[in-house]
């Protein structure tokens, strides 16, 4: 029995060591199996997450519900205190977003295919098909835990960065450039406090740091597999009109 | 040789008393640290790396010397002002401790009397009294003269902030408006020149000021309000900041719609000191019809963000005039220039307080003010808005005689224009 440990901890040592890195399937293989394996992820077609959100220097406060429909339908809802109702959706392929502040518009371009990306359900188990290179980098300290640095290329947008601890095999870093129609905007987020939401383990707590500003989204509960009726997945009527809008103009 | 001692003893004295006298020094090392936090400001939010272009440690190591000689408060503000006058960018000012507590704006009472005022020469001049206001009541009229508050006169303070072109307009009229203000349910006297020209004195009651409080986060919570109008076959919307978002948007989305037809829109920002910034983007959205228009470009240091225009499903199509004056500050500039660079508006008025970049001001360690910038924004036609604001198209500049006679000239100039555009259309 002792032998096999060593044997185990040699093997371990040998596959995730310096000088040979995994490669990304076995970073990502090896995050499916710790939150939750496979058949977890499988299982799980649609999906209502409800939390809060915090910007803690600014003071600002709200909540936050996403519903989430295999493969990539999509609504985020956000209330924030000063500010508004903010909705964001993928819906059918079509990315928009509408808020107080703003109006109806509708995404196109690299922001488009970066909301597409973030709606995909269990995007994890899908990263082939949304990013047509990934390396593995090196080893990197992440709050003092050595990490394995995982650079993806979306078909579209700029390279994500990815940070796995290598004991543990959790994500807990990622580093991008987020493309919004007001510009390119460097993005940390860091991700923390992994629960078990029906099956799946998922970071609870997600800290984003982006031109200055932070803010800190705080998962309270998750529904696995409730019914959503499709009329929650449908284009809001200012969006419908701005399509319209748009193709009277062609 | 007690007798021999005491001269010597006085002397002492004497060499002791002329530096205690400039600075202790606590107050020296509190000189010290303001001028590191200048320093530090500046190093760490500065939009470019370099700011202004210079290499800010080589900056330190020139100046920390002539820190450490300054002998007065004064000889230190000197040295602070000469470092940042290095960065040839505006709003960064130091502002003397005197002077800061002088024209302290968050000095500023919930209770006010209703009175409106802006700098016309050398008074202070009631441009608006608001409906129902304690200062109505009283039967003050546009046109008066403040000339104290409380015996505290305005022409001096005045003269002193026109002498110092660290503070504008924009901060000037605040702190009048401080000096009126005070707890609700006090009574504060009054001097006026009133429309006969003849000195009146009067005590004003102070009453919660005019439409809801609103904030976000931390920001201190303001009494915002919003109004519109029809002035003939003109939309007019008037709100005092770009707060309170989903009430002013959605009455700004009202105004416009049930305007939708008409032959103009007058905006007016006169008075109107900023708030939100998106807020500008959102209402352009009601008034440019082309997508993929932009007010301008804010550059920070770790992004560059553009004040993007999202065309709503439908966009009013008529003149559209915008009003501003010394006191039209930050978003109102943004939005004001941005829809003048993308010849969407025709501005009207006065000079804006060019303060269109989001600056802070705080205190130093040794009392004095720092205002700095965080970000530069340049307008969609090229031009920086910091330091240089937005000049109207048609400049209109409010006088006493007009107000006097119940007038408002830079209305009537914007009138003028919708209807002449709207003949020519």
């Amino acid at each position: 029995m002792t032998r096999r440990l060593v044997l185990v901890i040699l093997w371990t040592s040998v596959v995730w060591g310096a000088d040979m890195l995994p490669t990304p399937d076995e970073i990502f293989d090896k995050y499916i199996q710790v939150t939750g394996g496979k058949q977890a992820y499988d299982q799980v077609k649609t999906q209502i997450t409800k939390g809060t959100l915090e910007f803690t220097a600014q003071g600002v406060k709200g909540t936050v519900t996403t519903w989430k429909e295999a493969p990539n339908n999509y609504i985020s809802s956000l209330q924030i205190g000063g500010i508004g109702d903010i909705e964001m959706g993928v819906s059918n392929g079509v990315a928009w977003e509408k808020s107080a502040i703003l109006g109806p518009r509708i995404k196109t371009g690299t922001e488009r295919a970066e909301a597409i990306r973030e709606a995909t359900l269990n995007a994890t188990l899908h990263w082939k098909e949304l990013f047509t290179k990934a390396t593995v980098e090196g080893v990197e300290k992440v709050d003092g835990e050595d990490c394995y640095k995982l650079v993806l290329q979306p078909k579209e947008g700029k390279p994500m960065t990815q940070y796995y601890q290598k004991k543990s095999g959790l994500a807990v870093k990622v580093m991008t450039v987020v493309s919004n129609q007001m510009g390119e905007v460097p993005v940390t987020i860091t991700v923390s406090d992994y629960k078990n939401f029906g099956g799946v383990w998922m970071p609870a707590k997600t800290s984003q740091k982006a031109a200055g500003q932070e803010f800190t989204v705080t998962i309270d509960s998750v529904e696995t597999n409730p019914e959503i009726p499709a009329s929650r997945f449908a284009l809001p009527a200012e969006i419908k009109a701005l399509a319209a809008k748009a193709e009277a103009a062609q | 040789m007690r007798a021999r001692k005491s001269p010597w003893r006085i002397a002492q004295i004497l060499a002791v008393s002329v530096p205690l006298l400039a600075q202790t020094p606590a107050q020296h090392q509190l000189d010290l640290d303001s001028f590191e936090k200048v320093w530090s400001t500046v190093h760490n939010t500065h939009w470019q790396e370099k700011p202004g272009g210079l290499d800010w440690d080589a900056i330190h190591a020139e100046f920390r010397p002539k820190a450490e000689k300054a002998a007065t408060t004064a000889e230190m503000r000197e040295v602070m002002r000469a470092m940042l006058a290095r960065l040839k960018q505006t709003h960064f000012g130091i502002i003397a401790n005197e002077t800061y507590a002088q024209l302290d704006p968050n000095a500023m009472g919930e209770g006010v009397s209703g009175i409106d005022v802006r700098v016309l020469g050398k008074d202070a001049v009631v441009v608006r009294v608001d409906p129902g206001s304690s200062a109505e009541r009283a039967g003050v009229k546009p046109g008066w003269v403040v000339h104290s508050v409380e015996g505290a006169e305005f022409t001096p303070l005045i003269l002193q902030a026109q002498a110092n072109p660290e503070i504008h307009e924009l901060q000037l009229t605040r702190s009048l408006e401080a000096k009126m203000s005070g707890d609700p349910g006090k009574k504060l006297r009054f001097e006026f020149t009133d429309d006969q020209n003849r000195q009146v004195e009067m005590d004003l009651m102070l009453e919660l000021g005019r439409g809801t409080l609103a904030g976000i986060g931390n920001m201190p919570p303001q009494r915002v309000w919003f109004e519109s109008r029809r002035i003939g076959d003109v939309a007019y919307i008037r709100f005092n900041f770009f707060l309170d978002l989903v009430r002013v948007m959605s009455g700004f989305q009202q105004a416009v719609n049930d305007c939708m037809r008409c032959q103009g829109l007058i905006l007016d920002l006169r008075g109107n000191p900023g708030g939100i910034g998106g807020m500008a983007m959102g209402m352009s959205g009601f008034l440019v019809d082309r997508a993929g228009q932009k007010l301008g470009t804010m550059y920070m240091r770790e992004a560059t963000l553009n004040f993007v225009v999202n065309p709503r499903p439908e966009v009013f199509p008529g003149a559209v005039a915008v009003l501003v004056d010394g006191c039209s500050a930050s978003t109102s500039e943004i939005l004001a220039e941005g829809l003048k660079d993308l010849g969407r508006a025709r501005v009207f008025g006065t000079k804006t307080a060019a303060a269109a970049l989001p600056s802070n001001f705080e205190k130093l360690p040794n009392g004095d003010g720092f205002q700095y910038a965080l970000a530069n924004y340049i307008s969609e036609g090229g031009k920086p808005l910091e330091g240089l604001g937005v000049t109207p198209d048609e400049e209109v500049i409010l006088t006493r005689k007009a107000l006097l006679a119940g007038t408002d000239p830079v209305i009537d100039a914007a009138l003028r224009w919708v209807d002449t555009k709207g003949r020519k259309q």
